[in-house]
């Protein structure tokens, strides 16, 4: 009985930091490697979230949809990169400006197109049985999908030519053009990975997190503290930051009030980034 | 085969080379010397393209250089910044492969070529860039620029704070594939003896224009010259 409330209690707080790290792996990608501070991270989000639901409404199915709303915020993304990031790399408070109006001009985008409510998508509701306990399937499901973004992501920048170049472009960029690397181009497929990462995360939390034109905000926030707690090693660093905020935050609150986990969140970033200014892997050798 | 004509240049609006006319012939070593300060690394970030010049062209065998950095490396111009700026957070192999694959050489035989010509580097293959000596580094800066099969080689400070041990190898490596590939090579120095070792030609530079051209045996010969440039 004990055991299975705490194992209950385990299991979905590791579901619920698997959603944080998904949310979050795009914008690791954009902050934590191209030093962008993107304000539209969590609009990006929204996108994919909107162009799977219009995709099933429309009669495709909800795993088809995914692709499409990767596709659409790689899209949008690059444009984004094209006409207004490259223009302001190494400019952070112009950047964050410049995303932040973006952000505003999608968000009123979406209200204007979609409305303020809008519908779930009905899916068949698994659960899994833990003694007394009832888990969402769905949920459960989301680890499995973290683990594989982050493998994804993780195998794509160290085991590719692109990852390379891209890791090279955003560590030393005048060498990486001395060495022929066309690092805008690159810079424009980086960019345009991280929003499709984000579009990625809109669709397949979908099931369990509706779309509506104010998503990216409940996100946003918590996807940049645990991208500034990881530091430089990005992507490693974003999930044990996502795994110890994330879940100690959903245990927290699963034992007292959903408030104090979101106190324990707030709490703890702010004593890591007190003892860590640089984030938890600023000492570390390691690729990602 | 490298030439550049009345190059003037700086960072904003200051100008810190003015008029340089330069050149270097094919299968040619020339060193660029003078003391700190006078337009040494400029002048190579001038022809890299990374400055972008104020005046002045640079042909490379004969054509006009693209403005783009990159397109550059395409002709075949390599080159090893002061300060190495190797790629800390990838791996030895990492930086040579990059480096090969941007210029559509395949990654893994050209690490093989790199190990083979500074063998210093095998045991450190999976390391962090980061992580290795200064002296490792800049032999990786080394390999790095020879990925991408250059033509004509910039080097900048490429003895500074290296052990004597490996800047004599260095000095071999540079000789060999010069005789072997014809690879023209450009290097500024302030060490006069890894210089001699080396270069068959030297330019002399002062407040951001050429003072002198100079061959290796009046160099030697001319100690006043020499004092004037060691500084002592």
């Amino acid at each position: 009985m004990e055991f299975d409330y705490l194992a209950t209690v385990l299991l979905s707080s590791l579901a619920s930091a698997s959603i944080l790290l998904i949310a979050t792996i795009g914008l690791a990608v954009v902050f934590g490697l191209m030093g962008v501070i993107n304000l539209a991270h969590g609009e990006f989000l929204m996108i994919g979230a909107y162009t799977a639901l219009t995709a099933t409404q429309a009669g495709v199915p909800f795993l088809l949809s995914i692709p499409i709303a990767v596709a659409v915020t790689m899209a949008i993304g690059a444009v984004i990169e094209i006409l207004v990031i490259n223009r302001l790399y190494g400019r952070i408070f112009d950047t964050m400006l410049a995303t932040w109006g973006i952000s505003i001009a999608f968000y009123q985008l979406a209200v204007l197109i979609f409305g303020t409510v809008t519908p779930g998508i009905g899916m068949p509701q698994y659960s899994i049985k833990i003694g007394d306990y009832n888990l969402a399937g769905y949920s459960l499901l989301m680890i499995f999908v973290a683990a594989l973004m982050g493998s994804f992501v993780y195998l794509l920048m160290t085991r590719t030519v692109y990852g390379m170049k891209a890791r090279a472009s955003i560590q030393e960029p005048a060498m990486a053009r001395a060495i022929g690397i066309e690092s805008s181009r690159v810079n424009t497929m980086t960019f345009s990975l991280g929003c499709g990462l984000a579009g990625f995360a809109g669709a397949i939390l979908l099931p369990i997190v509706p779309a509506t034109p104010s998503m990216g905000f409940a996100f946003v926030i918590k996807a940049f503290l645990t991208v500034v707690v990881a530091g430089p090693v990005t992507l490693t660093g974003s999930a044990i930051a996502a795994i110890g905020l994330g879940g100690g935050a959903s245990i927290t609150a699963s034992f007292l009030t959903s408030v104090a986990g979101d106190v324990f969140f707030f709490l703890i970033t702010a004593v890591l980034l007190w003892l860590f200014p640089l984030g938890i892997t600023a000492g570390w050798r390691r690729k990602m | 085969m490298f030439k550049v004509s009345n190059a003037t240049g700086g960072y904003g609006k200051t100008v810190i080379i003015r008029d340089v006319s330069l050149q270097v012939g094919k299968g040619e070593i020339v060193a660029l010397l003078g003391r700190n300060g006078v337009g040494k690394s400029t002048l190579m970030r001038y022809a890299t393209g990374l400055i972008s010049p104020m005046a002045g062209t640079l042909e490379i065998d004969g054509r006009t250089a693209p403005a783009s950095t990159a397109k550059r490396v395409r002709l075949g111009l390599g080159y090893v910044p002061q300060g190495r700026f190797v790629f800390q957070r990838m791996t030895v192999v990492e930086n040579i492969a990059v480096a090969a694959e941007s210029n559509g050489h395949d990654g893994k035989a050209s690490v093989e070529a790199a190990f083979e010509d500074f063998p210093m580097l095998v045991p450190k293959a999976k390391d962090l860039a980061g992580g290795l000596s200064g002296g490792q580094q800049q032999i990786l800066a080394l390999a790095r620029a020879l990925a991408i099969r250059p033509r004509i080689l910039l080097l900048d400070e490429p003895t500074e704070g290296v052990q004597p041990s490996i800047i004599d190898e260095m000095a071999g490596v540079l000789k060999r594939l010069n005789r072997e590939r014809g690879i023209s090579v450009l290097v500024a120095e302030q060490d006069l003896d890894f210089c001699l070792s080396i270069a068959e030609r030297a330019y002399v530079m002062e407040k951001g224009s050429i003072r002198l051209e100079i061959d290796r045996d009046s160099l030697k010969a001319d100690a006043a010259l020499q004092h004037e440039l060691l500084g002592v």
